[in-house]
């Protein structure tokens, strides 16, 4: 187990941040996902050591959290959001600055520095000033500086920001890749959910402090509701209301398909039954695969 | 033989070591980083002109019989004894000339950190608070360092050689420690008044510019409440003034202003703790992640 977090509260004076987080995070890639000031950046901010919690235990890679903070930034990788570098510099000295920093030797961390700077493509660029790099370039860099030190866990917060569509797909590969086929358990911080849906095979979805779900995308999906997509005659509105009186969500879109979001007991002959009662005639009726953003949508609580 | 790897990422084979001193490798690249400035190298050259001036004395003053023919009446001036080193340790050029490099390689320590956002990166890694504020500080005690105990030792030594005897050391065997002590003094008072400065702003320029105004303001304000006042003690809000009044004290001297050394000292303490204060609450300011 790479992370284990058990009970974890975390208090800004009067405001709760965390409330009660227990988690854990296993090798591969797991996606962070939370609407904005739900507890993701604080979570991160714990587990990479800067907040002692207020309450509950917790181990990184088998380091403490309370005490053992240095041993655990040895061992991480961290990829912030903002763009981020040392002006003046190369990316070959900044990338071998930071993994000597890491605790990497200054020639082992001159050598790994080229290493990564390929690996992330930035090979060619590597000797020019990070000053003149483009906005996707820095990105680039960032998680080169990231892997220089080779980390145990990776921690990426929004990693494909600022790219194009060809650059955020080129990162999501390297991430996939090192995720897939390295010992290295990689947690992403994204509000891009396609990416998360792309790369992670597990997901935890953080909401007012507390763990709103968490597991595998596809147990989730099956667990917290269900999707039918239908095509209907007649007027929807009755049948709108009733389903949504049971706790159903539904959703038209422009070509007049209906999206019928149900709760995780809910029978789907009640839909036909509603039909019949509202006189309605389903002409398509298809049990769909929802989107991770549906999920999300219906862990938190948000349309 | 060298093995044909596989393209794609490779883990390091080594073993990562905490290192004792961590704030070591920002030393040296804030060191180079500064040099790697044109302007900064000229600079760098210039103020050393101070010291070969002082070395040409030292030679001189050995050799007056030689140089009567242009150093006439230059006898007393010429006399290289503590007040000798101690002139040249608390020279306004020598401070200025460090204030001048401060201002290309040390006003952007904190501040261009602060302005990329690039405290985070630092903090990612296994350093505390104080690692990160003793590597940027030994940048500038590097550089402050250069300027005043290696010029100083460097005069003591050519004074030895010029003059080819001990007796001088013999006779002031306190001034290489007096040496010493003041310029580690400077040192640690310019790398946190340097560090205030530069953390008091995400720009650079403002950093100097702030640099520049406490440092010629306090001696402005405290020539003007001396003039209105009378009172030598107006000093005391000088800077300048202070680190002359140290420096005479460290040199076993008579101080240049008419009050107790140690009230300069406690100044320039009291200052540098509160400037400790305000760096080290700037940088646990620093949202580290957002």
């Amino acid at each position: 187990m790479s992370v284990e977090l058990k009970n974890i509260h975390f208090s800004y004076g009067q405001v709760k941040a965390l409330r009660g987080v227990s988690l854990s995070l296993n090798k591969g890639a797991t996606g962070l996902l939370g609407p904005n000031g739900a507890g993701k950046s604080t979570l991160l901010k714990v587990m990479l050591g800067f907040l002692p919690p207020d309450e509950g235990e917790g181990q990184i890679l088998g380091y403490d959290l309370r005490t053992e903070q240095k041993l655990i930034r040895q061992q991480v990788g961290y990829m912030p959001e903002d763009e981020c570098y040392i002006p003046g510099m190369d990316a070959v000295t900044f990338t071998s600055y930071l993994g000597e920093l890491s605790g990497l030797p200054r020639q082992e961390a001159i050598k790994r520095a080229h290493e990564v700077l390929f690996y992330v493509g930035l090979g060619e660029s590597r000797y020019r000033l990070i000053d003149t790099y483009s906005a996707g370039m820095r990105q680039r860099l960032k998680l080169a500086q990231a892997l220089v030190h080779d980390p145990k866990i990776l921690f990426l917060d929004e990693p494909t920001s600022n790219l194009d569509p060809t650059g955020r797909q080129e990162i999501l590969e390297l991430i996939g890749e090192i995720a897939s086929s390295q010992e290295i358990s990689v947690l992403i911080c994204s509000h891009i959910l396609a990416d998360i849906e792309l790369i992670c095979d597990q997901v935890i979805i953080i909401n007012q402090g507390q763990i709103a779900a968490s597991g595998r995308i596809e147990d989730l999906r099956m667990i917290n509701y269900q999707l039918y997509e239908l095509k209907v005659k007649g007027e929807i509105e009755p049948f709108r209301q009733e389903l949504a009186a049971r706790g159903c969500r539904i959703e038209e879109t422009e070509d007049r398909l209906v999206k019928i979001y149900t709760p995780p007991d809910f029978n789907s002959l009640e839909i036909f039954r509603a039909a019949a009662r509202n006189r309605l005639q389903i002409r398509q009726f298809i049990r769909s695969q929802s989107s991770l953003e549906d999920l999300f949508a219906r862990v938190v609580g948000v349309d | 033989m060298a093995t044909i790897r596989e393209k794609g990422y490779h883990h390091w084979e080594g073993r990562l070591k905490e290192k004792p001193r961590a704030f070591w490798p920002i030393i040296r690249t804030g060191i180079k980083l500064a040099f790697e400035r044109r302007r900064f190298k000229l600079l760098f050259a210039f103020s050393f002109v101070p010291a070969v001036v002082y070395g040409v004395g030292v030679y001189v003053s050995e050799r007056l019989e030689d140089f009567k023919f242009m150093a006439q009446g230059a006898e007393k001036t010429l006399q290289v004894n503590p007040n000798f080193f101690k002139s040249y340790l608390t020279l306004d050029i020598i401070y200025f000339m460090i204030l001048l490099l401060m201002s290309l390689g040390g006003a952007g320590l904190m501040a261009d950190d602060f302005k990329h956002k690039a405290v985070q990166l630092y903090f990612s890694r296994p350093l505390t608070k104080l690692d990160y504020l003793f590597g940027k500080a030994g940048v500038v005690m590097f550089f402050v360092g250069v300027l005043t105990l290696v010029p100083g030792i460097l005069l003591l030594i050519l004074k030895l050689l010029f003059s080819g005897s001990f007796n001088f050391f013999l006779n002031y065997p306190w001034l290489l420690l007096s040496i010493i002590f003041y310029s580690a003094f400077l040192m640690l008072f310019f790398a946190i008044f340097v560090l205030f400065c530069s953390s008091l702003s995400n720009n650079r320029n403002y950093a100097i510019a702030i640099m520049w105004s406490i440092y010629i303001f306090s001696d402005i304000l405290g020539a003007i409440l001396k003039g209105i006042f009378r009172s030598p003690y107006s000093s005391l809000l000088s800077i300048k003034a202070n680190l002359g009044q140290v420096g005479a004290a460290f040199f076993l001297l008579k101080p240049p202003y008419d009050y107790p050394w140690y009230l300069s000292l406690l100044t320039l303490s009291l200052f540098s703790i509160l400037a400790y204060v305000a760096i080290n609450r700037k940088v646990r300011g620093v949202e580290v992640i957002r």
